[in-house]
């Protein structure tokens, strides 16, 4: 939501917003958004859970004392569990690119929409506003924000990089190719450095989408719950986006239930 | 126990294969699957096994060249290709579990397989490429197996195994100082016969080897690599770790303090947005936040003028 600042309306307009709410508190009802669907949050789930699996697993030979402190048998089963949950990792997003396939192209289509001013400005204020969000009330964004677009392309990117990698140095290990010196080792190399983005990306994307930092608070419902947000929630967050929905009569809004949260059918 | 190291003068040998046979008869390794074979396919070689490999620790390569005019026109310049157990071992450095190591007594580059973890980091680390991997029983990946120097039979007062059984006198072995001094006679000797290219490899590469060797013929005629390095990508390898954990540390407690500083964030839960007026309202106060759906005219320094310590910022700037 953008900056609370009071705007003084006409009091025809002001009577009609007045009779809004008192009607929407009587109601016992809430609006919600549907952000995201079924299939979005079990693609999203798995590989969260795959890429932490990865991580994990993949430290017993990223961190020589880890690996001389467990000794061969359990690195071994590591770099199993490493190879299995790598396949996942890479499997699932093809196949939930394959089963939905406008799903896909509805993500790469709104994280590449052309920046308006209030996505600069979003991104502007972004590092300040980590800190002071407190106070701080940033731009209305669309169906993503700029920073987000940035933060998924990035994410994409080496999830691609750590997917292609680590199936080129499984296929080297196990002899269905042969690397030679220096390009295995700059095959490794890469995949080092997409560990490293991983982690500083990683982070960050859990802080803010688990809703860890104050006014995401509730945000890790769009991924790990039912992938629906109060209309407050979903303002706060993507105002521009709200709104639109509304324009359209999308049935990506629905009533609930105010205490419960349950969808009330039509 | 000094430094030791091997000798292997080329002037001398005859190609007789008699230490590979020796490491495999010491070591217990099968030959290839052929038989005594590994493929009865030529390979554009004439060193057979092709190369080492899992189960073939040492080979004498056949390097075929034009030689000089007051020379046979066609040359055979014979090579060891083995482990040079390398006293500045890249293999040694990049092993995560300390699987390759030095022996202390001798310099020798060995390794435990049953510690190997299979990751064969070892082989991108090695300019000689050398390190192979081969099935261990009880262990379903593939670990290392290479020369490690017959370090048992060192410290049992004996040489290495295809030191024993070198007929002609081409493998010596003894104190790393004197297996120099020794190879630095034998060059000596072949430029006065005039094989002008005639050198000693091994005293400086890669911080000294344990394994000395006369090239009648030169570095590169003998296969062996000119100016070894270790690739730079390893040493970044070895920093990736500790920069990597130092990072994301630092990255965790940037955003344990941003949690921190969050703590208290009013949660905006109580916005609804009124289609008929257009009008975004607080729940709570009823009051209109914002009147349609335009784009913000705000400078950055109005936004941040919402934060205390920079209100004066909203002040100052008339944007």
């Amino acid at each position: 939501m953008s900056s609370h600042e009071n705007i003084t309306v006409y009091p025809e307009q002001a009577q009609k917003n007045a009779e809004f709410i008192k009607e929407r508190k009587e109601s016992g009802k809430q609006l919600r958004v549907q952000r995201t669907t079924k299939q979005a949050r079990i693609t999203h789930g798995t590989v969260a859970i795959s890429c932490i699996l990865l991580a994990i697993s993949g430290l017993f030979v990223f961190v020589p004392p880890l690996t001389k402190a467990v000794g061969p048998d359990v690195v071994f089963v590591m770099r199993m569990v490493h190879r299995v949950v790598g396949l996942i990792f890479c499997l699932v997003p093809i196949i939930s690119l394959i089963m939905a396939p406008k799903g896909a192209l509805h993500i790469l289509k709104k994280n590449l929409v052309k920046w308006d001013h209030d996505d600069v400005m979003w991104m502007k204020l972004f590092l300040p506003y980590l800190f002071t969000c407190k106070w701080l009330h940033m731009p209305d964004a669309s169906e993503t924000k700029s920073g987000q677009r940035v933060s998924d392309g990035m994410i994409i990117l080496v999830a691609i990089l750590m997917g292609v990698t680590g199936l080129v140095l499984t296929a080297n290990v196990v002899g269905i190719i042969t690397l030679g010196i220096t390009s295995h080792a700059v095959w490794l190399f890469l995949h080092d450095l997409g560990f490293f983005a991983i982690c500083v990306l990683g982070m960050a994307h859990i802080l803010l989408g688990g809703g860890i930092i104050g006014p995401y608070r509730g945000m890790h419902r769009v991924m790990f719950g039912d992938g629906s947000l109060s209309e407050g929630e979903a303002m706060y967050h993507w105002a521009h986006w709200v709104r639109k929905l509304h324009k359209e009569g999308s049935d990506e809004l629905y009533w609930a239930d105010a205490k419960t949260t349950k969808r009330i059918e039509d | 126990m000094t430094e030791k190291a091997m000798l292997f003068d080329t002037a001398r040998c005859t190609a007789c294969k008699g230490c590979q046979v020796a490491c495999k008869c010491w070591n217990n390794l099968p030959s290839g699957d052929g038989g005594c074979a590994d493929s009865m396919d030529f390979k554009g070689v004439y060193q057979n096994p092709a190369d080492i490999n899992g189960t073939t620790r040492l080979i004498m390569t056949f390097n075929e060249f034009e030689a000089p005019e007051s020379q046979k026109r066609m040359g055979w310049a014979f090579g060891r290709r083995s482990c040079q157990h390398c006293t500045d071992a890249g293999c040694v450095q990049i092993c995560p579990a300390g699987a390759l190591f030095r022996d202390e007594e001798t310099g020798m580059i060995t390794h435990d397989a049953n510690k190997c973890v299979g990751c064969q980091y070892c082989s991108t680390a090695c300019p000689y490429d050398v390190p192979r991997y081969d099935k261990l029983a009880g262990r379903p990946d593939p670990v290392i197996n290479k020369c490690y120097g017959c370090v048992d039979r060192i410290h049992n007062g004996m040489a290495p195994a295809c030191v024993t059984t070198c007929q002609p006198g081409a493998l010596q072995f003894g104190d790393r100082d004197e297996m120099i001094r020794l190879a630095h006679e034998a060059v000596d000797r072949l430029q006065a016969k005039g094989f002008t290219d005639a050198c000693v490899y091994g005293e400086e590469e890669m911080g000294g080897l344990h394994v000395i060797q006369v090239l009648k013929y030169g570095i590169e005629d003998h296969g062996q690599v000119a100016n070894p390095k270790k690739s730079v990508l390893n040493t970044v390898h070895d920093y990736t770790a500790p920069v990597v954990g130092g990072i994301a540390g630092l990255v965790f407690l940037g955003l344990a303090g941003m949690t921190a500083l969050s703590a208290g964030a009013e949660k905006h839960d109580q916005v609804i947005y009124n289609p008929e007026t257009t009008d975004t309202l607080d729940m709570n106060t009823g009051a209109v936040l914002k009147h349609g759906d335009g784009q913000g005219t705000k400078s950055f320094k109005q936004y941040m003028s919402q934060v205390p310590i920079f209100k004066k910022w909203g002040e100052d700037d008339h944007e």
